[in-house]
């Protein structure tokens, strides 16, 4: 079950990461990022 | 006049601002006021605590993100406009069974995603012609789906307003399914035979059919609804027997998206799943937004300050505070009311069910989508239906809002003889 919610959290951050990149506006950027840190954290099990 | 006083003022005059003046997305102008917060209060900038508030939500957005991808997913095979076809084939000449029915197939993206504008944007788009055809006024068809919005937001299993206050005093999101049926699965019948009864005609299918989207269901049939059926069924198993079926939220909706991508419609699964969390991300932003503000407001005590305050303030006044600064704070976003405000007056209301409170609560938070200047649920409903001046689909939505926050508060005043009933 971890590894399957980790791949989830995984596939969650790189599509996030994604729009991220394609997106223009830094106001959806910047919220693109609030939503990415969280979860990069958790993908690196550092909390 | 006490410090946590002046920070909380401070908190919300920024979080205001940024929404209002300077148009600043609700996510960013949550974590504008989080900083206002920490600098004032002498914590500098405090990024740690602010990393550390979005994990309060982070098994949300997952949750979110997920059910985002399964809807655009159930959307993208045809599913939606082969339930469509199928409920308007079988209960067409029974008007008081299909306006609820069609209200159910409006609310279902809501009800999953907790989102009211992917209910009104998705399955609103496909139910709102069809009741235009069979005879409601534009303006009706708009009040309509926009209710329905944020009906399916509130309605199980994900209701992000009640997962926001439950976080606020650390309540899990469990134990809610029943209220939240209580709650809105009555006003959801009501008020669809409401709008719909009086201007609903009996029309031929033969005259229907034409306008109907028949070719999906045509080719694939009953399968297309496999993912909803395996979805559904799973979120049951993992209710009953959560020993071998607790999967959680997450994967369910990951299994059902994977379905539906080869049980109708071909489609490019990939850029789906990138559209759908492209969609998701300000409801993401404000969970992580929301996340922070609550953890600063807990660092420097303001969070102990409106519960104080709000616990001495009278029965009555409380009421009234609820039924008037919710809905009101709800035009920056129902998320946000649900937040600053959903949080403090559960707390003030302890001697009630905390459960059948909080799901009352995030009944009337919803209401912020029908709060202008944002009234998100009103305008896309009003797009939808090619209504220019939203303003004549609010006004059909009036009357049922303020019966909204009067069901809410009996829920709230009788919630522990309610919750006793089952």
């Amino acid at each position: 079950m971890k590894i399957a919610y980790l791949t989830i959290a995984a596939a969650v951050l790189a599509l996030t990461a994604w729009n991220l990149w394609t997106e223009k506006d830094w106001r959806k950027q910047a919220t693109a990022a609030m939503v990415a840190i969280p979860l990069l954290l958790r993908v690196l099990l550092i909390k | 006049m006490p410090f946590e006083f002046i920070l909380f003022i401070a908190m919300v005059g920024v979080f205001a601002a940024c929404a209002f003046a300077i148009k600043l997305p609700v996510s960013l102008s949550m974590l504008a006021a989080s900083l206002t917060g920490l600098l004032l209060s002498g914590n500098g900038l405090g990024i740690r605590h602010l990393v550390e508030g979005t994990f309060g939500y982070v098994d949300t957005i997952l949750v979110i993100a997920t059910a985002m991808v399964f809807m655009r997913a159930v959307q993208e095979s045809g599913a939606l406009d082969a339930l469509n076809v199928v409920i308007i084939k079988r209960f067409r000449t029974m008007p008081a069974v299909l306006l609820p029915l069609l209200m159910l197939v409006a609310m279902f993206p809501g009800m999953i995603t907790g989102s009211s504008s992917a209910s009104v944007l998705t399955a609103g788009a496909v139910v709102a012609p069809v009741l235009m055809i069979l005879g409601l006024p534009s303006e009706s068809a708009g009040a309509f789906i926009a209710m329905a919005g944020i009906l399916g937001m509130i309605a199980p299993p994900v209701n992000i307003p009640a997962m926001i206050i439950g976080g606020g005093i650390d309540m899990p999101f469990v134990g809610f399914e029943l209220p939240l049926l209580l709650l809105t699965m009555p006003l959801a019948i009501a008020f669809s035979l409401i709008f719909g009864l009086k201007h609903i005609k009996k029309v031929s299918w033969e005259e229907l059919a034409p306008r109907l989207n028949l070719e999906t269901y045509k080719r694939f049939g009953l399968r297309l609804f496999a993912p909803i059926m395996v979805v559904a069924i799973l979120m049951v198993l993992g209710k009953t027997v959560p020993q071998y079926f607790g999967l959680g939220l997450p994967l369910v909706f990951i299994i059902g998206a994977a379905l539906a991508c080869v049980v109708g419609k071909r489609f490019d699964p990939i850029n789906a799943a990138k559209a759908a969390i492209n969609d998701a991300l300000p409801v993401l932003g404000i969970l992580a937004g929301v996340g922070m503000f609550i953890q600063v407001m807990t660092l420097t005590g303001v969070r102990g300050f409106i519960v104080v305050s709000a616990l001495s303030v009278p029965p009555a006044l409380l009421y009234a505070a609820i039924a008037v600064t919710i809905p009101l704070f709800g035009a920056v976003s129902s998320f946000g009311a649900s937040s600053v405000l959903g949080v403090p007056f559960l707390l003030a209301l302890l001697n009630k069910d905390q459960i059948m409170t909080a799901a009352a609560l995030s009944l009337i938070a919803s209401l912020g989508d029908f709060m202008p200047p944002t009234a998100l649920s009103a305008i896309f409903a009003a797009q939808i239906v090619g209504i220019e001046k939203y303003s004549r689909v609010l006004k059909r939505l009036i009357i049922p809002s303020l019966f909204i926050i009067a069901w809410s508060i009996v829920f709230i005043i009788f919630s522990k003889q309610i919750s006793a009933l089952y």
